[in-house]
């Protein structure tokens, strides 16, 4: 038997493992394609989501790449281990010293749609706040960003003044939440064409996608999503030897 | 009557009910349906998502009646006849089984503010269960919202409880 219930690591993890394992001797060679959801649950005698997660993560670390419309393929694309680095928040965020003003598009409840559980790591029958803003410089729009926190982390965050309050503040300030860990994803991407229309760009220009992962201890506290446009930022980086 | 109990004695969370905003397409409340209401643990009844709007005001509410409605052709919709008989028209349907895929995929990337019952009817937390039997029966619904000074959501009330009280008062000895 491939999985042990009985073992304490998680399931999903351990079919994550598994399937390294079958990439890196080669079993699952360089540009083959997995097999679909449905069969992975079969081999495994796991649930969906439990799949979802384990190729999700291992999409992240670079072992797999998803093609829209045709299935997700052994990925030979070296990632390296990732830098960690010790700064304040505030440093972290791109837009940092940039003044902006905001539009709130969306401040309301929603159940996590497509893979927003996994991504939140969250039982998919949960509430989460979503927060939309537009926010420009110049009254030029240059980042939409998308934030989406599990409702039973923070519920008052649905009726504070987003528009004036860096979420990161309202966190740590007002709700005593401290964040201890951010894992940040930077890709160049399509917008898509709402992105477009709001960015006040062409159907499919290439955007800056910053994916956010914000955690307390443990506990994933929001997972955030910003689209930049790209002529507008540069992206810095310090580090710093511990 | 007068001790009969009020909205907010019998009022349920909202958060026992999923939510959506308005823009959600119907595949994907069907998706979330499935994932709360389906397959969760617990039986809710009457298995409705409950729409907002950016503000998060309440819209509209969605059952299953209003997604299958949704995926409905065009064809199958009824057509206001006047003085003319009743007819059968289950027949049409026949059609619908044969273009089910097609048709119906495209109509599910319809938003559900499409389709949702709009919220036209509320109760608030001080009035009588009366009120909300009286706006239940003359309106066809199972559920209303339970808003605080005509604004503020607060709650939820369905038509079992409010059955379960009147039919206690009747047959109370």
């Amino acid at each position: 038997m491939i999985i042990n219930r009985d073992k304490p690591q998680k399931l999903y993890i351990q079919v994550f493992d598994n399937l390294k394992k079958k990439f890196e001797s080669g079993e699952l060679a360089v540009g083959s394609q997995i097999p679909v959801e449905e069969e992975l649950c079969k081999i495994y005698g796991v649930s969906k989501a439990t799949i979802r997660l384990a190729v999700l993560e291992l999409v992240r670390q670079g072992y797999l790449m998803r093609q829209q419309g045709k299935g997700t393929f052994v990925c030979k694309r070296v990632i390296p281990e990732g830098l960690t680095m010790s700064a304040s928040f505030k440093e972290l965020m791109l837009e940092a010293g940039v003044s902006f003003t905001t539009s709130v598009l969306a401040q309301t409840v929603m159940m996590p749609v497509d893979d927003l559980d996994i991504k939140l790591a969250m039982p998919e029958n949960r509430h989460i706040i979503y927060i939309k803003r537009l926010r420009a410089v110049d009254n030029e729009p240059v980042l939409l960003q998308e934030a989406f926190i599990p409702y039973h982390i923070c519920p008052d965050i649905i009726k504070e003044d987003v528009a004036n309050n860096s979420l990161f503040e309202l966190f740590e300030k007002r709700y005593k939440i401290t964040i201890t860990k951010v894992k940040d994803y930077i890709e160049v991407t399509h917008s898509k064409k709402d992105e477009g229309e709001l960015l006040g760009l062409s159907a499919g220009a290439p955007v800056l996608l910053l994916e956010q992962h914000f955690y307390s201890g443990d506990d994933q506290i929001m997972y955030m999503r910003t689209v930049k446009k790209p002529d507008r930022f540069r992206l810095f980086l310090e580090f710093e030897k511990k | 009557m007068s001790e009969m109990k009020s909205i907010k004695d019998i009022m349920m969370d909202v958060f026992e009910f999923p939510h959506i905003p308005y823009w959600f397409t119907i595949r994907q409340a069907i998706g979330i349906i499935k994932k709360s209401l389906l397959s969760s643990e617990k039986c809710l009844h009457p298995m409705v998502v409950l729409v907002f709007d950016e503000k998060y005001n309440l819209v509209g509410t969605l059952s299953l009646k209003e997604i299958l409605r949704g995926l409905e052709p065009k064809f199958l919709k009824p057509i206001a006849k006047v003085q003319v008989p009743e007819e059968d028209e289950s027949g049409l349907s026949l059609i619908w089984d044969t273009l089910f895929d097609k048709q119906s995929r495209a109509a599910a990337e319809r938003p559900v503010s499409e389709v949702m019952i709009p919220t036209k009817f509320f109760v608030q937390p001080n009035d009588p269960i009366t009120k909300a039997a009286y706006l239940m029966v003359h309106n066809d619904l199972v559920l209303l919202p339970v808003l605080e000074e005509k604004k503020k959501f607060v709650g939820l009330v369905r038509m079992v409880e409010i059955f379960d009280e009147l039919s206690n008062a009747i047959l109370k000895e």
